[in-house]
């Protein structure tokens, strides 16, 4: 019977495994084995909770859809076999002591609040979403980490080793696959990580706490899992009460009955019946349950605060006030469709990419905004609206790409050389990678020397900010990119 | 199972002795990361610069015509008198290309791939035991070195093609007064036994045409915008510092407007010319000549010969036509 835990944790090492491999392969020239966007595909928190708000079906909502149908069947496996957040937990939490709480109805109220925001209009489903909250740590944490601290330790080796030739063409031939080039800076991460942490450590109160009390993604399959087939079944009880204690999820009551729609079939329960009694099937008698969930009057409560939620800043069309990636104009649509994975911050290769925090309000938290001076948009890139799982990043070809403005750049005269000091740069027209220079030039004669004046021709610039990124003058550059 | 940090905070489990050593404990850890990341950042070393070869070719210059990139980079190299008179057995080449640009090889915004790749064959059938190709691109380096075709033709080659890391820079030191004193170099440009130059002929805004020593700018660190004014000196002085063996000039296309990016195919021209020389300033000259320019008037020819590193005066040159 052991061997069912066994598998179980296989699974979870597997998905934990490959959910890292796809986000560390979410990198140019994007040659992993799965596409970016297949865990989040398949989590139906926030697939739906985007459709509604959008009023629109995502495209590959069918994959969600599908997990809650197989939810249907098998119960809370997701949680238990698959989600690389809760596996992530379940080591956080081995040693902890079980503690118990009354507070498995918040992730019940969390779900309502998102879902009503959603069918308002605001998509909210990306605050807890454990799929997202795990790949922005993956994405935007970890891996740079592990990069910066990989590249630090092989720096010092090879340069204690006197530039040893096959140890340093070891880490090159590391660098132009699996590393990348240079290691990514991600503005404002630490928030990320303390969330992240937050929620690991929170294991350490008692095991699995967030995904018992917590986890939206968990009260969504907590609703469909109530009427699933495979159930667990007990027969010839000694009384020992293992399973109780033992039970991560708090999901079997003292009287053995269950506690609907908790179980996420860790198989513990198989594993530690001294008396080999219990099992799960899809048939014979079942445990009797009793009834959670929320009360009527906790709903109505529930639907006024989300209305006040959701209103709280009215999703009126309005400009941005940061620089979004191509061909994502539409702020509502944006702030709507972002469920703030990370995902188009990991590729972009430049690393211009970077998480908001409170440009553009609370609202705008954690999605992307290009910051010129860490990194430009590249001309012949497009990857970002390749990875985005929710078309929240339009999915653009190249050519299209190249023809959708993100931004408009404009030169300080006070601040340029040429204009004010009259020296040579040019650095922005030698950098301008519009085939007809959207930056031209006026010449000048100033003593004896040709002074190249910068402008810029707003009808070709499509404000990809290398122009910033490359000025030479500091602290302030001479042309900025504005929205 | 064993308790976990938080039961022994929470259960006060922990004496006063073993909190004190968890916090040396932490305290070493910072001690040693943080020494450890300081050597791993260490300064960089001190380099006077390449000694140069003075090797000398059959002729001054060669300039070789024809269809197939491969072919007239062969036919140029052998009409100086063959690779083996620049590459010493054993020796380690570097080959220095413009992959500047996120652009494909017709765009001719980058150095033709197969004009590195022949260098590549030429060098190793000299005897050279390792030929290092790379450079410090303007684009995202990854996208450069696969537009660019570069990378796929000379590893095909054996040659060994890499990105530039950020801690192998010396520090430029010069023996007399330079604007260039102090600027990082990247490391492999200056410990090589050979040092080929391979710039692609184009247009340049501030400087006119960039050309062998405009491209010397790869091999630099640290903010190379600044270099762009007083760029005529800084070159002269960078070559001089290089010394570069030998300058083979890509003219098979040539970018004629809209220059060093490029991107539109309008602005290309064939010309299916290559000019090789072992006196960087003469070949940079000449180019300047096959697009009817008066080299003269591109800044850093002008000073390079005003210092005595070169010579524009091809009228005085033995050139071969080959």
């Amino acid at each position: 019977m052991k061997k069912l835990v066994l598998v179980r944790r296989m699974s979870q090492a597997f998905f934990l495994i490959l959910f890292v491999y796809i986000l560390w392969s979410t990198t140019y020239p994007l040659k992993g084995i799965f596409p970016p966007e297949t865990f989040f595909k398949k989590d139906p928190l926030l697939v739906i909770a985007a459709s509604i708000s959008e009023r629109a079906a995502l495209p590959g909502i069918g994959f969600s859809v599908a997990m809650l149908l197989l939810t249907l069947v098998f119960g809370r496996f997701f949680c238990g076999w698959i989600c690389p957040l809760g596996s992530m937990i379940d080591l956080c939490g081995s040693g902890t002591k079980e503690r118990r709480f009354k507070w498995r109805n918040v992730k019940l109220y969390a779900l309502a609040a998102i879902f009503i925001s959603a069918f308002l209009g605001v998509q909210a489903a990306w605050v807890l979403d454990p799929i997202g909250l795990a790949a922005r740590f993956i994405s935007l944490n970890l891996i740079p980490g592990v990069t910066v601290i990989f590249d630090k330790a092989m720096a010092f080796l090879i340069k204690a080793l006197n530039y040893q030739e096959a140890m340093y063409d070891f880490y090159r031939g590391l660098k132009s696959s699996v590393l990348g080039v240079n290691a990514h800076y991600f503005s404002h991460s630490w928030a990320i990580l303390l969330f992240f942490v937050l929620v690991c450590a929170s294991a350490l109160i008692t095991k699995r706490f967030w995904c018992r009390y917590l986890c939206p993604l968990g009260g969504l399959y907590f609703l469909f899992s109530r009427f699933s087939l495979l159930k667990r079944r007990v027969s010839g009880c000694a009384g020992c009460l293992k399973c109780v204690k033992g039970c991560k999820m708090d999901a079997i009551k003292s009287d053995l009955g269950d506690r609907k729609g908790e179980c996420i079939l860790c198989m513990d329960c198989v594993y530690e019946c001294p008396a080999h009694g219990t099992r799960f099937s899809f048939s014979g008698p079942g445990q009797k349950s009793a009834r959670d969930g929320i009360s009527r009057a906790d709903f109505i409560f529930l639907a006024f605060s989300s209305v006040f939620l959701a209103g709280w800043r009215s999703p009126k069309e309005h400009g941005a006030r940061v620089i979004r990636p191509p061909g994502a104009h539409n702020e509502k649509d944006l702030l709507n469709k972002c469920v703030r994975c990370g995902n188009c911050m990991k590729v972009c290769p430049t690393n211009g990419l970077q998480p908001e925090i409170l440009e553009s309000g609370l609202r705008g938290l954690w999605t992307p905004h290009l910051v010129p001076e860490i990194g430009y948009c590249e001309y012949n890139c497009n990857l970002c609206g390749d990875v985005c799982p929710t078309g929240a990043i339009p999915r653009l070809s190249v050519a299209e790409k190249q023809g959708t403005p993100i931004g408009l750049a404009r030169i300080d005269r006070s601040v340029c050389v040429a204009w004010a000091q009259d020296k040579q740069c040019i650095v922005c027209e030698e950098h301008c990678p519009v085939p007809q220079k959207a930056i031209k030039v006026y010449r000048e004669e100033v003593n004896g020397l040709t002074v190249f004046r910068p402008y810029v021709d707003a009808s070709l610039c499509v404000g990809c900010g290398i122009c910033q990124n490359k000025c030479p003058t500091r602290p302030s550059r001479a042309i900025k990119v504005t929205p | 199972m064993s308790d976990s940090i938080f039961e022994k905070f929470s259960e006060k489990k922990m004496s006063r002795g073993e909190f004190i050593k968890w916090c040396g404990v932490g305290l070493g850890g910072m001690i040693i990361g943080g020494s450890f990341l300081k050597l791993a950042s260490a300064e960089e070393g001190i380099s006077g610069g390449r000694p140069g070869n003075k090797m000398k070719g059959l002729h001054d210059l060669v300039v070789a015509k024809g269809d197939d990139p491969y072919a007239i980079t062969t036919k140029a190299i052998e009409g100086m008198g063959g690779m083996g008179r620049f590459v010493k057995k054993g020796g380690v080449v570097l080959i220095k290309p413009n992959i500047g640009w996120d652009r494909a090889p017709e765009q001719a915004a980058n150095t033709n791939p197969f004009v590195v790749g022949a260098l590549v064959d030429m060098c190793f059938r000299s005897g050279a035991r390792r030929v290092n190709v790379f450079d410090i691109t303007c684009n995202d380096a990854k996208r450069c070195y696969e537009a660019s075709g570069i990378a796929r033709v000379a590893k095909e080659k054996g040659a060994s093609v890499y990105f530039a890391d950020n801690w192998n820079f010396v520090k430029a030191n010069f023996n007399y007064e330079s604007p260039m004193q102090g600027w990082l170099i990247y490391r492999d440009a200056i410990e090589c036994d050979t040092f080929i130059n391979v710039p692609v002929l184009k247009t340049h805004g501030l400087t006119g045409l960039t050309l062998s020593m405009k491209n010397l700018m790869g091999v630099c660190g640290g903010m190379r915008g600044i270099m762009h004014s007083n760029i005529g000196e800084k070159l002269a002085h960078l070559t001089d510092f290089i010394k570069p063996d030998l300058t083979v000039i890509d003219a098979y296309r040539y970018l004629k407007a809209n220059g060093p990016s490029g991107g539109d195919l309008k602005d290309v021209v064939d010309m299916k010319t290559l000019v090789v020389g072992t006196d960087p300033v003469l070949a940079d000259a000449y180019a300047c000549k096959l697009v009817d320019r008066d080299p003269l008037t591109v800044s850093y020819i002008k000073e390079a010969v005003r210092q005595g590193i070169g010579s524009a005066d091809f009228s005085a040159a033995d050139i071969l036509n080959a």
